[in-house]
């Protein structure tokens, strides 16, 4: 049967056709928000129809925008950036590379998938119940998120989904984590030692482990959190509360508690984006560089350690948050630490093109932009890994413009270089190269264009999460920049069109591809 | 047994483990937290329970899987019952709750792998045994 | 080739940027504003050198050995190289981190003044309050059940204890400047953010928890308050101020404000 598939690359695809829908769907939600953010006063016909209780008369109600700005981030973070890399092109490429016939457990695998989608359907059923979808962000903050309708429109039935959605998700992505680990360490064809793996597969090998640990503490706090919405639990809720001039009977209950869960994930969920990413990127600027990896096991150590220090900084999100001033410290050396295998991973990678004699095909054009992308949102982690700094910054747009340049954009952008580079594999055709450098060249501006200003809306202490900024006399001064900045999201969005024009066209009518296009050296291109 | 059914069921353990964790460091913290902690009192039959993933290992361990499966049944029959009793207004028997029927959880898993899967589930369900008797120590000697 | 250009062009363009002087923090009112400033152009200017090497070296790089038809080099790595590079980012950026303790020590590790002002601050969906001890110095005790929002009791000044008797609430949170002041911030519902762009503070209000916030505010004015944690719909519009007054204008304010209290 096709569509309970349990081939690996069958469910690759699967892993990836979702991811686009929901990066699609991602974006159109993205561009409302930007709409709105410019002309909040804006009557529109189009959101009255799709969201007749959100939108009266056409005019977005705050609650409308916060829960869209919350259906983005969860979409992107989970649905797109930790489905593709890791799922989806892991379970298409994993096997191939390593000379297996198929994952360890394919039934398990063909189960992670669906239940995968089952989290998603939750997640987007969401925006249909009464009160719509939630509006406490990505992050989900109790008391907010912890005490039902009351404290909100969307805080109802909508963040009772959206909490199942992502225990969903956690359960999934648990099966996931243990095929890809055991497949890693049982199935690699004879011979081949650990230090012989591709570096993508220490991707999505370390990207595994680091999963395995993490969404087994997201399920838990998830579900304490659902306890305490539906069975009148005081895990993260204190006593003592009036909300909306009712007094609410739980007690002792500690919001923080729920942070510290919150970001043991959260932290970590940055690289379980970005890592698939690194390894491909690494492969990519190897073979276009007519190269082997600059540093092979220097990157490989960078990739776990990386991994391993991405548990002990969780609290760099909680710096203002009320924790102890004393650990503060500790979890900002911790930071700035784990900034240094990074920062050696980048050397790396340009070790790998010194040189060489550099191939730009579409798939290069991506990596090197990747790494531009890497550095420039990078860099910004060494301010606000500072508690000092990070009392001005966080919860400002100089965070949206931190966190969308290294995990949302670069992470995109690995995802764009595998579309280019294994292609070929996937549907025996090339990716038609000259529409994908056109496409390159104007999404990489525009991406420069959408997140570099908001940089500084953090300068001026513009706080991110509002629906408009029309209430601060000291926001008019930011709105000439957010007007440039969500005409340069239509470009950027208007754009991502030619790509998937490629995407469907190249399926039947690309160019031929022949067996090892691009002269790579590794397994998957020896097997067909 | 193959290195891979092997290899899995070990992952999985370490993914239970951490779960287990979490929530065991989440009671740690809230307990330390607030002074409204009040030991939930459980039955003196619930710690006889621990005879019965103790029994079915050592089925397995002499190859009589379907009692096995269904001595793992009945510790999950007995998990239901204590939960039943569980006030979860206080907090302290709200984490009760929780881990009991996570443990639950493993153990209806672990009992159906056996059932399905004979001896190859083994090292899981071994697994759940320990994990149970983590839990009673838990409410019957920590909290 | 073009990508070479672009590269070098976008880096070049964001590094413009981040020294335009258009959008940029506004006046810093305090010491603390003022040396916040100060080592956050010492950050900038590090994080800027590293933008401009890495940046421009990508760049130069994919520039130098673009395609000519060249023989690809043949290094694959080198362990003196990976130690160099290694012990060189972890120097500086970890010396950064320690260099960062000072602003934030400046915050949350002084110990509080014995002469400051004390100010209590709740939060609520959507609004803010202060309350001010009166002259006893003493803040009544609370009860939740006598909170009342349409008779101005928005703590729940517990009627019965006589320490709440002159204590006094406001909207706007006044202090006079140059004189400590210590606030007490708490949430009676969900999570809040108070934050002072001109003093470079802010602080979460966490329901169940009271967290002190202390500064000295010299320059006098008014500073908007943008709550600063998503607490709801109308997170946007949580707004208050602090108004710093010349000393002798506070203690006028305060005597009126007294007055009112105690002649009800
Ligand atoms: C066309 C590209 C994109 C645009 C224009 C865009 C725009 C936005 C906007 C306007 C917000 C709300 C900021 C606020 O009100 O605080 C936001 C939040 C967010 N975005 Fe994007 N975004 C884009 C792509 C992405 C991608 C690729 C990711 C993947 C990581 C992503 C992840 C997030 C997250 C996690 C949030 C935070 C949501 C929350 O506050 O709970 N975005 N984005
Ligand atoms: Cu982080
Ligand atoms: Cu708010």
């Amino acid at each position: 049967m096709i569509i309970f598939s349990i081939d690996h690359k069958v469910i690759g695809k699967q892993y990836i056709g979702l991811a686009l829908f929901s990066v699609v769907l991602g974006t159109l939600l993205s561009l409302i928000m930007r709409f709105h953010l410019v002309y909040p006063d804006a009557k529109v016909r189009l959101f009255q129809a799709m969201w007749p209780d959100g939108a009266p008369g056409g005019q977005m109600t705050p609650e409308l925008y916060l829960s869209l700005m919350t259906m983005h981030g969860t979409i992107m973070v989970f649905f797109v950036l930790t489905t593709a890399p890791q799922s989806g092109f892991g379970n298409y490429f994993l096997p191939l590379q390593i000379g297996a016939h198929d994952m360890a457990f394919p039934v398990l695998n063909m189960l992670s998938f669906w239940t995968t989608a089952l989290s998603l359907l939750t997640l987007l059923a969401a925006f249909f119940v009464e009160g719509g979808a939630p509006l406490s962000g990505w992050t989900a903050y109790p008391p907010l998120s912890g005490l039902g309708r009351i404290t909100g429109p969307g805080e109802g039935l909508g963040q009772d989904l959206w909490i199942l959605s992502i225990a969903l998700f956690c359960v999934a992505s648990l099966m996931a984590a243990i095929n890809f680990i055991a497949t890693i360490i049982e199935l690699r064809a004879p011979g081949m030692g650990y230090f012989d793996m591709p570096l993508t597969c220490w991707g999505w090998f370390v990207t595994a482990l680091i999963s395995l640990f993490a969404f087994a503490v997201l399920l838990a706090g998830g579900i304490l959190l659902l306890l305490d919405r539906t069975a009148g639990t005081s895990f993260f809720i204190p006593g003592g509360l009036i909300v909306n001039d009712q007094v609410q009977s739980r007690s002792g209950g500690s919001p923080i508690l729920f942070q510290h869960l919150f970001w043991f994930f959260g932290h970590p969920e940055v690289y379980i984006a970005i890592l698939p990413g690194m390894g491909l990127i690494s492969t990519v600027l190897s073979v276009f560089s007519g190269k082997k990896v600059f540093g092979y096991k220097a990157m490989a150590i960078a990739l776990v350690s990386i991994g391993g220090l991405g548990f002990v900084v969780w609290g760099h999100h909680m710096f203002i948050s009320g924790m102890s001033p004393y650990s503060s410290i500790a979890f900002s050396v911790l930071t700035l630490a784990v900034g240094v295998p990074s920062a050696v991973k980048t050397f790396n990678w340009l070790a790998t093109l010194w040189g060489g004699r550099l191939r730009f095909t579409a798939a290069m054009h991506y990596a090197l932009g990747f790494v531009s992308l890497f550095i420039t949102g990078g860099i910004t982690g060494l301010v606000l890994g500072q508690p000092g700094l990070d009392v001005y910054f966080h919860d400002t747009y100089f965070v949206v413009a931190h966190f969308h340049l290294i995990m949302g954009v670069a992470a995109i952008f690995a995802i764009f270089a595998a579309f280019h580079y294994w292609f070929p594999l996937m549907y025996g055709r090339f990716l038609n190269e000259r529409l994908g450098k056109v496409h390159f060249f104007l999404t990489f501006l525009g991406v420069y264009a959408v997140f570099v200003p908001l940089h500084f809306a953090g300068f001026v202490g513009n706080p991110r999460r509002y629906p408009d900024f029309k209430e601060y006399e000291f926001l008019k001064s930011v709105m000439p920049l957010h007007i440039g900045v969500t005409h340069a999201a239509y470009f950027l969005g208007a754009v991502q069109l030619i790509f998937l024009f490629n995407y469907f066209w190249s399926q039947r009518h690309g160019a031929i591809a022949p067996a090892n296009p691009w002269n790579a050296a590794t397994r998957e291109w020896r097997n067909d | 047994m193959t290195n891979v059914a092997r290899t899995g069921q070990m992952v999985l353990i370490a993914a239970s483990a951490m779960f287990f964790a979490a929530l065991t460091s989440a009671m740690v913290v809230r307990r330390g937290l607030s002074g409204d902690w009040a030991a939930p009192a459980l039955p003196a039959w619930a710690f006889a329970t621990i005879l019965l993933p103790l029994l079915a290992s050592w089925f397995v361990h002499t190859g009589r899987i379907g009692i096995a499966a269904l001595a793992g049944a009945a510790l999950v029959a007995s998990q239901f019952a204590l939960l039943a009793n569980l006030q979860l207004a206080r907090i302290a028997g709200a984490f009760c709750f929780v881990l009991i029927a996570a443990h639950a959880a493993h153990a209806a898993a672990g009992a159906a792998a056996l059932a399905r899967f004979g001896a190859r589930a083994a090292i899981f369900w071994h697994f759940a045994g320990a994990l149970w008797i983590y839990v009673l120590f838990l409410f019957g000697v920590w909290a | 080739m073009a990508i070479a250009i672009l590269i070098a062009a976008l880096a070049g363009a964001t590094l413009a940027l981040f020294f335009q002087p258009r959008w940029w923090f506004p006046d810093a009112i305090s010491a603390h504003a003022k040396a916040y400033d100060a080592h956050f152009v010492v950050t900038l200017w590090i994080v800027g050198c590293i933008f401009v090497f890495a940046q421009g070296l990508l760049a130069w790089v994919v520039f130098r050995y673009r395609d000519r038809g060249q023989a690809p080099e043949a290094h694959e790595g080198s362990g003196k190289l990976e130690v160099i590079w290694t012990s060189a980012t972890a120097v500086l950026f970890i010396g950064l981190a320690f260099a960062g303790q000072g602003i934030w020590a400046g915050i949350h590790l002084e110990a509080s003044n014995p002469h400051a002002l004390h100010v209590e601050v709740l939060a609520k969906q959507f609004a803010w309050s202060y309350r001010y001890a009166g002259p006893d110095g003493i803040f009544g005790r609370v009860d939740i059940r006598q909170i009342d929002d349409s008779a101005g009791n928005a703590f729940g000044i517990d009627s019965k204890d006589p320490n709440g008797r002159d204590d006094i609430t406001a909207a706007l949170l006044r202090v006079p400047a140059g004189r400590p002041v210590e606030l007490y911030l708490k949430s009676r519902d969900v999570i809040h953010n108070f934050f002072v762009r001109e003093l470079r503070l802010k602080q979460d209000v966490v329901p169940g928890m009271t967290i002190p916030l202390r500064f000295t505010a010299d320059k006098p004015g008014t500073y908007e308050v943008p709550c600063s944690e998503l607490c709801g719909l109308g997170h946007h519009q949580m707004r208050s101020a602090l108004v710093v007054m010349a000393p002798g204008e506070f203690d006028a304010w305060l005597q009126e404000a007294q007055q009112k209290v105690a002649a009800p």
